[in-house]
């Protein structure tokens, strides 16, 4: 597959994500930056629902979470060509520091390796404020199914339920 | 700790009322819950299952209530949790049960379960460890 034609398919896998979020990807807002093979990168606007008091200074981690393995997904998508369906077999999340900032938050999510039944992910979280200091990481691994009949016909095509 | 008391907390923290789950057993060292499905818990646009970070947050959410020592004790810091997914999310209501494996001084330890229809039949477990200092 050449470079550019690497690029239409990242596009579009991008704008069918984004124009096909609902759910929970809807309600945080997610904002593709870069997504590309060898990872995404994804904003989160601050969202007061997502906090643990009312004054909203601190994120739940649960929002960290869900956030990670969102990116997951879609890193997935971009990496595995003929990815038919995948399932989140399991995630692991450390949280390095208090999610405590009302700026954006960044999250960054690889496949960085995959065979032809589970794929590997890891990713990391951080406020964008300049310093870039990791609030948290996350690791996952998902079981595939691969074919003709991509998961991104299936998005494109609304599917069941969609 | 009462049930109503624990409630009126949980109404207090906005995520919580996002997740929308409510408290159905508080015992000493384990407490149950559950949570009807909504469309904002969607993850899989194509199928409409739970979203894998609703469920991890749902079980967190529990988790982190069953080591509070009472219901105005300060909330305890997250260290880490591992999900295990083990059936898909379908849409229903999601009940969750946290049990303390061990509870110290500064450091706790949690282990949940989430399931649909039979407790029999997960759809994940949890590991949570919490900082209590």
């Amino acid at each position: 597959m050449s470079d550019t034609k690497d690029e239409e398919r990242f596009a579009m896998i991008a704008n069918v994500w984004n124009s096909r979020a609902k759910g929970l990807i809807s309600e945080m807002d997610l904002k593709i930056e870069r997504a590309d093979r060898q990872g995404v990168e994804i904003r989160m606007p601050f969202n007061p629902d997502f906090c643990l008091d009312e004054e909203g200074t601190m994120l739940h981690g649960g929002v960290l979470t869900a956030l990670l393995d969102s990116a997951f997904g879609l890193a997935n998508f971009l990496a595995i060509d003929d990815v038919q369906t995948m399932a989140t077999l399991d995630l692991r999340v450390d949280y390095l520091r208090p999610a405590s900032s009302r700026t954006d938050v960044m999250v960054f999510a690889d496949c960085y390796r995959q065979t032809r039944h589970i794929a590997f992910g890891s990713g990391k979280i951080w406020f964008d404020t300049g310093d870039r200091k990791e609030v948290a990481r996350g690791s996952a691994t998902f079981a595939l199914t691969r074919g003709n009949g991509s998961l991104l016909d299936k998005m494109k095509t609304g599917g069941p339920g969609g | 700790m009462k049930l109503n008391d624990i409630q009126a907390r949980c109404d207090r923290v906005p995520f919580f009322r996002h997740l929308g789950f409510s408290v159905t057993e508080a015992n000493a060292s384990q407490f149950v819950a559950r949570m009807p499905f909504e469309q904002r818990h969607i993850g899989n646009p194509v199928i409409d299952t739970y979203h894998g970070g609703i469920i991890a947050s749902f079980m967190e959410a529990i988790a982190s209530l069953t080591v509070l020592d009472d219901v105005q004790s300060p909330p305890p810091k997250p260290i880490n949790l591992t999900v295990d997914y083990l059936r898909p999310g379908l849409p229903g209501t999601l009940n969750t049960r946290a049990t303390i494996t061990r509870k110290g001084r500064r450091m706790a330890s949690v282990e949940t379960v989430a399931w649909l229809e039979d407790e029999e039949k997960p759809v994940a477990k949890g590991l949570f460890h919490f900082l209590l200092v």
